[in-house]
Order: C-alpha cells, then sequence, then structure tokens
C-alpha cells in the first residue's frame, strides 16, 4: 500500500512562509491499497487537493468509490469535506466512517456542518452517493482487502484510532489523543485543567489503563504508526485538557507495541518548520540514545510511503 | 484611520508556497481609527495572526475593548474566533455586530459553531472575554469604536452579507466581501452606501469566466468589482476573497485585468490595491 499526507497541522490550517516545508494544511491522510480505490482517513483541509486529484482518475466521470475514515468531527478533521471535488460528480460513491453518537445520527452531525447559514452548499445538494456508516469501539470490517479495526482515544467528544491491513502490511493512524496518565476526556467540558502527575481516581485510572492497552494492542506490530504529537512537555502540562500528547508520548506507544516507524503528526499551528525540525530531531536523538528498534519521522505534506508488497517498487 | 490586512482568501485557507506573496488565510481585516480605537472586520483564520499582535498592548492585560464587524457567518468569516487569543482573556470586551433578526439569534449562530461536536471550546460562554453581540438594523448608522458605522445587505448565494461604511472625519472605508449581485449589479441602497468612499474593499473572488461556472455561490468577479467602483467613484478600490485555487501569479493577473476593466469604466483616477497579508493602508 500506499500512504500520502495531505494535511498534518492540527486545530488550525496554517498559510504563509513558516510552514512551506511541513505544510499548512489540517489532517487528511490517503491510504491507497495496490491497484484499489483509495482509503483517506479525516478530511481537513488537506483533503481539497486529494479531492482535485481523485478527478483525474475514475471519479472525474463518476465511476469512483473512496472510503473516508474520521477520527472525530472537531473542525480541522472534518473542514476539508464541502471542498472535496468527488462530491460533486455524479455517480461517485463515498462511504463515511466515524464513531457513532448517543445522542443523534452521524449524518446530522455532518448536515449541520453545511447548513444555512454556515456553508451555501446543503450536504443534500451534493450530486455523488453518499452513505454514514456508524462504528462503535472495536469494530471490525473490510474495505476491499483491507481490514479495519478501531479503537477509541483519550480526547474530548471522544476520537478514533483506526488500523488498516493490506498488502502485508499494517498502518495505525491515531489522532487527537491526550496521554491516557492525568485526565480523562469524554463529553463534559473541563474549564480547569488538572493537576498533571497527581492522583487520580482509581475509576478514571482504570478506564484510562483500559483505553491506552487498547490502543497498544491494536498498533502491535504495525509498520507504521502516526501519532499526534502537537505538544511539547511544557505546552501539555500548560493544558493537559486539550487532548493532545507529546512525542514522549507517543514513543512509549511505540515501544509497547512494536511498530517499525512512529510518524509524528497534528502539528501545531504556531510550530515553524525550524521549531518542527528541531523537535524532530531531537525525538530521533533521543530514541537512538535509548537503542529504541523503530525509526521516527515527522510527517509533511506530500510525504508518501511505500508499504509492504510495494515497499521498495 | 489605518487599514490592516490579516487574511484575504475566500471560502477555505489555502496554505502552500504557492500563495506566500497574497497569504492563504481567510477573510480578517483591522481598522485602527485615528483616534486609537480597533474595528476588527470578519474573523476568518486571519484572525489568529491579529490576536497574536494585540498580546503586548492592553489586550494582553485584559483591558482590551475591540469593536467586531461580522458580514455572515459563512465559515471562512467565523473560523478565527476559537483562535483569538485576546478573546481568552478575563476583561477583553468585544461588541460583535452582525447581521440577524436579532441579537439573540446571532448569538445562536456563533454558539453553533462552538458546539462540541466541531469544537473542544463546547459554547462562547467559555471565552473568558465579554462578547456582547449585537444586530445591525440594514441603513442606519450606529456609533461604535469613536466613529459612524452603517451596515446594508448586499445578495451572497442563498443568503446575505453585509457591507460595512466607517465613516470618520472626511474620510470613509467600505467593506463589501461575497457579494453576487443580481444583474444590473448594486441596489441603489448599497451603491449610496459605496458612493464617494475613500477606499472601496470589494469582493474579487474570480474571473468572469470562472465566475459564469459557479454562479450560484454568490461571489464577484473583477469585472463586478470595477464596475462598482467606477459607478460609485470611490478614490480606491481593493481587491479581496480571492478563490481558494488562485496562486499568486493568478492574483497577478486578477489585479492586471481589474485595473484594465476600471480604465474602461472611466474609473483612471481610481487607484487599485489588490489586497495582501500583512500590507497596511493609510486612509
Ligand atoms: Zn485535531
Ligand atoms: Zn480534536
Ligand atoms: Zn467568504
Amino acid at each position: 500500500m500506499k500512504v500520502r499526507f495531505w494535511g498534518v497541522r492540527g486545530s488550525l490550517p496554517v498559510p504563509g512562509r513558516l510552514t512551506n516545508r511541513y505544510g499548512g494544511n489540517t489532517s487528511c491522510v490517503e491510504v491507497r491499497p495496490r491497484g484499489d480505490w483509495p482509503i483517506i482517513i479525516d478530511a481537513g483541509t488537506g483533503i481539497r487537493r486529494l479531492g482535485k486529484s481523485m478527478m483525474e482518475s475514475a471519479f472525474g466521470d463518476g465511476r469512483g468509490t473512496a472510503h473516508v475514515l474520521i477520527s472525530h468531527t472537531h473542525w480541522d478533521h472534518i473542514q476539508g469535506l464541502p471542498f472535496f471535488s468527488p462530491f460533486y460528480q455524479q455517480g461517485n460513491r463515498v462511504h463515511v466512517f466515524a464513531r457513532q453518537r448517543h445522542d443523534t445520527h452521524l449524518q446530522a452531525v455532518f448536515a449541520s456542518q453545511t447548513e444555512d447559514p454556515y456553508f451555501p452548499v446543503p450536504l443534500s445538494a451534493l450530486r455523488a452517493e453518499i452513505e454514514f456508516h456508524e462504528l462503535v469501539e472495536g469494530s471490525q470490517f473490510e474495505i476491499g482487502r483491507a481490514k479495519v479495526t478501531c479503537t477509541r482515544l483519550n480526547h474530548p467528544w471522544i476520537a478514533m484510532a483506526y488500523r488498516i491491513d493490506v498488502d502485508g502490511a499494517a498502518i495505525v493512524y491515531c489522532s487527537d489523543t491526550a496521554p491516557f496518565s492525568d485526565v480523562l476526556l469524554e463529553h463534559e467540558f473541563i474549564r480547569t485543567p488538572p493537576q498533571v502527575g497527581g492522583v487520580l481516581d482509581p475509576a478514571v485510572a482504570e478506564k484510562l489503563a483500559s483505553m491506552r492497552a487498547g490502543l497498544v494492542a491494536m498498533c502491535r506490530g504495525a509498520d507504521l504508526l502516526i501519532y499526534d504529537t502537537q505538544f511539547t512537555p511544557e505546552e501539555y502540562r500548560a493544558r493537559p485538557h486539550w487532548g493532545h500528547s507529546t512525542p514522549d508520548d507517543a514513543i512509549h506507544v511505540a515501544r509497547e507495541a512494536g511498530v517499525k516507524t512512529l510518524c509524528l503528526y497534528h502539528h501545531a499551528p504556531t510550530r515553524t518548520d525550524e521549531q518542527q525540525d528541531v523537535i524532530l530531531h531531537a525525538t530521533q536523538e533521543l530514541c537512538r540514545t535509548a537503542g529504541e528498534p523503530f525509526e521516527v519521522i515527522a510527517a509533511y505534506e506530500g510525504l508518501e510511503l511505500a508499504l509492504g508488497d510495494e515497499e521498495g517498487a | 484611520m489605518r487599514v490592516r490586512f490579516w487574511g484575504v482568501r475566500g471560502s477555505i485557507p489555502a496554505p502552500g508556497p504557492e500563495t506566500n506573496r497574497y497569504g492563504g488565510n481567510t477573510s480578517c481585516v483591522s481598522v485602527h481609527t485615528a483616534s486609537g480605537e480597533l474595528i476588527i472586520i470578519d474573523m476568518g483564520t486571519g484572525l489568529l495572526s491579529l490576536g497574536n499582535s494585540l498580546l503586548p498592548t492592553e489586550f494582553g492585560k485584559g483591558a482590551g475593548k475591540a469593536t467586531i464587524l461580522l458580514s455572515h457567518a459563512h465559515w471562512d468569516h467565523i473560523q478565527g474566533l476559537g483562535f483569538f487569543a485576546p478573546v481568552f482573556i478575563p476583561g477583553n470586551q468585544f461588541v460583535l455586530w452582525g447581521h440577524a433578526k436579532s441579537s439573540s439569534l446571532l448569538e445562536g449562530i456563533l454558539e453553533g459553531q462552538m458546539n462540541p461536536n466541531f469544537s473542544p471550546l463546547y459554547t462562547l460562554r467559555n471565552l473568558g472575554a465579554t462578547v456582547d453581540v449585537r444586530a445591525v438594523i440594514p441603513g442606519e448608522p450606529f456609533e461604535a469604536a469613536g466613529v459612524r458605522i452603517t451596515g446594508r445587505p448586499n445578495p451572497h448565494g442563498s443568503t446575505t452579507a453585509l457591507a460595512f461604511r466607517i465613516d470618520e472625519g472626511d474620510r470613509s472605508f467600505v467593506y463589501a466581501s461575497d457579494v453576487g449581485y443580481a444583474p444590473g449589479g448594486p441596489s441603489p441602497e448599497v451603491l449610496e452606501l459605496y458612493r464617494g468612499a475613500s477606499a472601496l474593499l470589494h469582493d474579487c473572488t474570480y474571473t468572469p469566466e470562472h465566475q459564469e461556472k459557479r454562479r450560484n455561490r454568490g461571489f464577484s468577479s473583477y469585472e463586478d468589482a470595477a464596475d462598482a467602483a467606477a459607478r460609485a467613484g470611490v478614490g480606491r478600490l481593493i481587491m479581496f476573497h480571492y478563490d481558494q485555487d488562485y496562486a499568486d501569479t493568478d492574483v497577478d493577473a486578477l489585479h492586471a485585468s481589474c485595473r484594465a476593466a476600471l480604465d474602461a469604466r472611466g474609473g483612471q483616477a481610481i487607484e487599485l490595491t489588490a489586497a495582501a497579508e500583512g500590507l497596511e493602508l493609510e486612509i
């Protein structure tokens, strides 16, 4: 399979010279099993260019099928959807997957993204056939030859991590999540940040531990682990309730799960290319010194990786 | 007054080296009045940088006051609010003027973008600063930031967007983004709003050819902008809200075409400026 990054930024798109190299578009990753339709993870602003490139293929004449896995519906993960060209071509089929909600249907959440007064084109006016699929933690399903599994993350309003196995390789997409150590993030708004490193209520500690165990199990042996590493340690201590991790947190999961490559992802909007270089090099150095068996890379727009059967091809 | 552009792009932010010169952030303009007050027009992604630039001032200490004018609630005009640092500092005070049947309706619209499905902020009430929301009555001038402001709705696809005129002494600045006129151009009331402005910032999303293909979205071509400017006899026309697919070189071409369109309409005396992120103009 091939994996290509179209948006690597968290929270807000950040155009400008200072982000030209890593890119300013928000979350969007394309996974392309060999000879098959694309599986897209998240629909931040990066999906706009991906959609345009797809229109050069069968999607241009309305004969394409795409699957979109949404980690969660925060803006930086869905903002690009109304600008996804294949939606506007009759005949295309798009399957959208996201976590089931207890209070409303997924379709209603997406419909409200584009309803008046927020956007000029309502969901109902799109020409492609769009089907919504609601997932629960642990859901397993197939997309063509690809096997997909999911598990929940520690993020406000809850996010899903996905694993895709196909062509003799496995990738895991883990964004957005806080570490599983200081605060349990679900549906309540947390006004004042808890003390990092404080003692947790046993029930909360247990829930976090099982969430983390689920993630580590899902990452087991993956060739590529894409991980939300938006925060520096200082930023995390100031905002542990915002639902993002540091490279350190990602390293621990990567080590326990025995992954081959760890990919830093969901870069902070305020991070310049030079600052991101410093974070990457420090993380690589740390892992080299510690003798970690995995490689560390940082996602940037346009990065393409060939995995499994396509490695070296 | 001093006008500065923080975001000049339409519809969705367009990051990438090809938009470095004009900028890829969505609509946000600041106006510093001669008496030193701050007016912010629209809250696209450009608001992030504007907010950070205000932190060394009284806004960093929770003693800042500003007027916000909102043309309409499409995403490219409100997305920056959750990333505007001064709005999280208790003590800062904002008065936000926009278009709705009532201020509570407008507040509901802004509340909707903070809905926990979409934003970790959950609700406007978590912002810290006070945001006092008020509805503009079309054509009725109001006093804010020590100047006189008038708003009038323009057609914009299936909805409308407010154009604002700010008058300070003998200087006037008009902001008219997101406009899709009916055939025949601006309404008489709107033309009156533009009339003789020192500077008219106007929607200039694309070329007439591209407008043809995407008519239903309700945006202007450079011809619409040139036409409005020439008919209203303004001193300067400012191009704004470029299509997300336009690279810097496309905007350069748009600029040249707009100049020709102005001249063809007898607007040789009208100065023409293509808005760019970071550009500052003394009106
Ligand atoms: Zn995110
Ligand atoms: Zn999120
Ligand atoms: Zn707009």
